[in-house]
């Protein structure tokens, strides 16, 4: 029902109706679709709906809350170690992915420069930078909690790497708020480890980057006013994947059938259609944003590192199921083997029927960042945002107006647009 | 007449049993109520103690007056917040403002944005106010030093997320509007050991 629930809310958040997608929301709520259980999900729609429907404090609020339940959440999954193994993992609270915990920032920083606190959106962007740093450390906690408490020896509690360790579009933001607060040094350091981010993440990238250009103008501030930002794709989905092993090692003395199925999530990224964003400035000037971070990718690459905590919890979780029905049904089987063999077979279909893998996930955070900033004269501007397909077509535009005092220091201009 | 008595205290109970549990109560401002782990109250009146103690105590203070014979006149500036956390600043430079003025030994004239409300007004008393109350204008107290700082902090988390160490460094200072000469720099250190509750078997 979630899972349904999760995918009509990305349809009318993609269709661009923010109105509906928090209707829809609050009627899942209303509805106990989205329960208690569910909260850290419940803020982060609503963090992301009412940012893009310009509720900018209303959007913090939300956000703040995910990233405290998430925080309270994963100290909760750590100390519950194999206690819940025995459930499926989409009964229990939800405690959000480390790249969801991530971006969620993102959007808070950018709620703080729509209401030109610029100290504020900066606390936002080093909450990111530590957290992708604290990234390789905590999924590694993760797993080693799991692991102490596992006494099944049926799984490796390995993660896999973390390849990534900056955030691009954090450093990115970090470079023009330093530097608008006119703190150069430390907006030089920005601009370094915005490079560095740009270089860990050329390899995940399915775009052509713009890698000949320079950020230094961004440490210029009064070489810009406004800040342009353009959002695209969709978050990852995810998929439920199933795995089925069936052992038939039948002897006289005793039934070794062992069936065992499990199901686990697995992370997909959507493609986008928009191949570059645009910015044309009085319906003269043309200017391309850059592409500063594939949230999606990044998502995918952080995911991957948690993906062999999932597998093993799956496997353990659907072995303990497997062995507790193989046990039974042998005891009973001494007695009556007729029944035992029914027993066996009720557990393979209860296997069957309540294995389900937990595909709850943040469905309407942007897959793709992209910036600019520029320089507009004082007075009334027009900026229209246009995301172009590979063919040239221009797929869809927002068109801003933009009114420049002597004394603006940073306008944001920001559009999505999900397909 | 035992059956409706009997639905009588289950609707009873369900009465009381649903009532709201909230509770408030008053206490002392003074007291410690650390609930989060995050910068609070305590943490604001901790480094207002200690910069007040501090900066009326250093000779700085002895040395303007002495020269001077008057006492210095403290402009607030910004109190940067370099930390991971959205601290607001002001409620310990109030502290700070609040004790200079009362210890009479440093006058404080209002902030920039307190600034801009008050020449507001003054130029309203211009043309609205009458010529025996009307105030002048270009008569600010210039201020002869900015008191401007930061916050930093550190965090330090244990892999299983339940242990947590925070350390904050407040730093302030006095800046010679003139010379830009730093005549006081006070420090407050604040380090804390968060550790999270326990699991409370809430799936």
């Amino acid at each position: 029902m979630l899972d349904d629930a999760q995918f009509d809310l990305r349809d009318s958040f993609t269709a661009g109706d923010y109105q509906r997608s928090e209707e829809l929301l609050n009627k899942f709520r209303n509805q106990d679709i989205y329960r208690s259980k569910d909260n850290v999900l419940f803020n982060l729609e609503s963090g992301i709906i009412y940012h893009f429907s310009g509720k900018y404090d209303s959007s913090s609020v939300f956000f703040t809350t995910a990233e405290d339940e998430i925080d309270e959440n994963y100290t909760k999954s750590v100390s519950r170690g194999i206690g819940a193994f025995l459930t499926n993992d989409n009964k229990l609270v939800y405690d959000g992915e480390p790249y969801e915990d991530l971006y969620l920032n993102t959007f808070k920083a950018l709620n703080y420069i729509h209401l030109k606190d610029w100290e504020a959106a900066l606390v936002e962007t080093r909450r990111m930078a530590f957290k992708m740093e604290q990234l390789d450390i905590k999924i590694k906690g993760l797993a080693e909690a799991f692991s102490k408490s596992d006494s099944t020896d049926k799984a490796d509690w390995e993660t896999g790497k973390v390849n990534i360790q900056n955030s691009a579009l954090s450093h990115y933001l970090a470079t023009v708020l330093y530097a608008k607060a006119g703190d150069f040094d430390d907006a030089r350091i920005e601009e370094e480890k915005l490079n560095i981010a740009l270089k860990e993440q050329e390899s995940i990238s399915s775009y052509n980057r713009m890698r000949d250009e320079s950020f230094e103008q961004l440490r210029k501030p009064n070489s810009y006013n406004v800040l342009l930002a353009g959002f695209t794709g969709q978050a990852p989905y995810k998929v439920q994947e199933d795995a089925r092993i069936f052992i038939d090692d039948y002897d006289d003395e005793q039934n070794n059938e062992f069936y065992l199925k499990f199901s686990f999530p697995v992370l997909q990224t959507h493609r986008s259609r928009v191949s570059y964003v645009r910015a044309v400035i009085n319906d003269s000037v043309q200017t391309s944003l850059r592409l500063i971070e594939e949230m999606d990718k990044v998502s995918a690459e952080v995911y991957k590192a948690k993906q062999p905590i999932i597998y093993s919890r799956a496997l353990v979780r659907a072995s303990t199921k497997s062995i507790g029905t193989k046990l039974v049904a042998g005891a009973v089987r001494k007695k009556n083997e007729f029944l035992g063999d029914l027993l066996q077979l009720l557990g393979f279909i209860a296997q069957e029927t309540t294995e389900k893998a937990d595909l709850r996930a943040w469905q309407t955070m942007p897959g793709q960042a992209w910036m600019k900033t520029i320089q507009l004269p004082s007075g009334l501007n027009t900026v229209r945002l246009e995301y172009i397909a590979d063919n040239g077509r221009t797929l869809y535009f927002d068109e801003f107006e933009v009114e420049i005092f002597p004394d603006t220091e940073l306008e944001l201009v920001e559009s999505i647009y999900s397909n | 007449m035992k059956y409706s008595l009997l639905t009588s205290l289950l609707i009873a109970l369900i009465f009381v049993g649903c009532r709201p549990s909230q509770k408030i109560t008053r206490i002392d401002p003074g007291t410690t109520t650390d609930l989060s782990g995050k910068w609070n109250d305590t943490d604001a009146r901790l480094v207002a103690e200690e910069m007040i103690a501090d900066a009326l105590s250093r000779p700085w203070l002895n040395q303007f007056n002495r020269n001077n014979q008057k006492p210095p006149v403290v402009i607030v500036g910004r109190v940067r917040n370099e930390s991971m956390e959205h601290i607001e600043t002001e409620v310990f430079t109030k502290e700070l403002e609040r004790a200079f003025v009362n210890s009479g030994e440093i006058s404080v004239v209002a902030s920039a944005e307190e600034r801009a409300e008050i020449r507001d007004e003054r130029l309203d008393q211009q043309a609205n106010a009458s010529y025996e109350t009307t105030k002048k204008m270009a008569q600010e107290l210039g201020a002869d030093f900015m008191m401007i700082g930061n916050i930093n902090s550190i965090v330090d988390e244990a892999v299983d997320n339940r242990t947590l160490a925070v350390f904050y460094t407040v730093n302030l200072e006095f800046v010679n509007v003139e010379t830009n000469q730093k005549v006081w720099i006070g420090n407050k250190k604040i380090k804390k050991f968060i550790e999270r509750r326990n699991y409370r078997g809430m799936p």
